[in-house]
């Protein structure tokens, strides 16, 4: 099923970005054809992960109407195949600058060229995902992502002010939307979850605790920061038990 | 003899349907009366608005919520489009719609016997 995806977070440092762009590169493995959207204008990520420096157009001159969404997906071949294409955010500072200083006119407009791409992308150009990597918090560009999508995937720490505002936000936010929502606790100590027991009886701790749909705990790996976010981990250690789960948490978010 | 009773039946037909016409326009204007009596004045702002952007749809009470995001959605649509996707009565999203354009953040336009809501986003084909 063709679905659009937000990946948004409650605090910064979540783990967001490994989320979206691992989730991407799996469904990509999969066969499907995949766009990965960087909507995080205040701190673009996506361009440097990829590698890709300069672009004719950016997701900011989309937003802007001053071209189509077809200038700015550039295909991105990696060991996930020919599947996975990036529309990348502006990372100067002018550009940064710029995305903040909008007001509640363009910021409609905006929302309105995000929901056009459900028939362009989707349908005409026939993607199977969107996946929208979002700013954390309350903002006008991770809200109209969240507006503009069929499934929000929050991730979120162990931290209490993270679980509390995360609980906040989907209570006094998502749900006046009346979107999809599953929560993803990451980065929890390894030792914690070390069976698969463990990891689902945690699981179930935090839906309690949070009174909402927790589609997964994954734990925290050092050999994820070892690598620095310089690849795509899934692709990078194809064997590794964190790849493992997070094609678990793949398939679940399918299912939702 | 025949056919001038045929023509007499024509502009009778004409004339009930002008009628019809006139009263379906003031059913949706009553619709928006009872609408608004029920609501506080509160909902409505001093201000009028010149934007439905996603923090405005927050603050929208959640039945105009449902009605505006579902516009955004569309584009532009009638009331019986409307309710077809928020699965709620068509007399109900017609009475919403036309709140949402006297609160100023929806425009209105008639074609024919057709009313057509939409969000003015300037300098933009709608």
């Amino acid at each position: 099923m063709k679905k659009i995806i937000a990946v948004h977070s409650y605090k910064g440092g979540t783990g967001k970005t490994l989320m979206s762009t691992n989730l991407a590169a799996i469904y990509a493995m999969n066969k499907h054809k995949v766009a990965l959207f960087d909507m995080d204008f205040r701190a673009p990520s996506l361009h440097a992960i990829f590698k890709v420096n300069s672009a004719k157009y950016w997701l900011n001159d989309y937003l802007n109407g001053v071209c189509n969404i077809e200038n700015v997906i550039v295909k991105c071949s990696s060991k996930a195949g020919d599947n996975l294409y990036l529309a990348l955010a502006n990372p100067s500072t002018e550009a940064i600058r710029e995305m903040a200083a909008k007001d509640r006119k363009w910021e409609m407009k905006a929302l309105g060229r995000l929901l056009s791409l459900r028939n362009t992308l989707l349908n005409d150009l026939e993607f199977d995902y969107l996946i929208m990597d979002t700013s954390p918090g309350l903002q006008y560009s991770s809200i109209n992502a969240i507006v503009s999508a069929d499934t929000v995937i929050v991730v979120t720490t162990m931290d209490i002010s993270d679980i509390e505002g995360t609980k906040r936000m989907i209570h006094e936010l998502y749900d006046l939307f009346e979107k999809k929502t599953g929560i993803i606790v990451n980065k929890v100590p390894i030792e914690m979850i070390s069976t698969l027991e463990e990891r689902e009886k945690l699981r179930k701790k935090y839906e309690e605790i949070s009174n909402l749909p927790v589609i997964d705990v994954a734990p925290c790996f050092c050999d994820v920061l070892r690598l620095g976010g310089n690849t795509i981990f899934s692709l990078e250690k194809p064997e590794h038990p964190f790849t493992k789960i997070l094609k678990e948490i793949a398939a679940k978010i399918e299912k939702l | 003899m025949k056919s001038r009773e045929k023509t007499l039946r024509r502009s009778e037909i004409q004339l009930l349907e002008k009628i019809k016409e006139s009263l379906d326009r003031l059913n949706e204007k009553m619709e928006v009366i009872i609408e608004l009596q029920k609501q506080e004045p509160k909902n409505i702002p001093e201000q009028l608005p010149d934007a439905l952007d996603v923090m405005t749809l927050l603050s929208l009470p959640d039945h105009l919520r449902k009605t505006a995001i579902t516009i955004c959605k569309l584009g532009r649509a009638t009331a019986d489009e409307v309710a077809e996707q928020t699965k709620r009565a068509r007399a109900v999203e017609s009475a919403y719609l036309n709140q949402l354009v006297l609160m100023g953040y929806l425009k209105k336009e008639r074609v024919g016997r057709k009313a057509y809501f939409y969000v003015e986003r300037e300098g933009e084909k709608q």
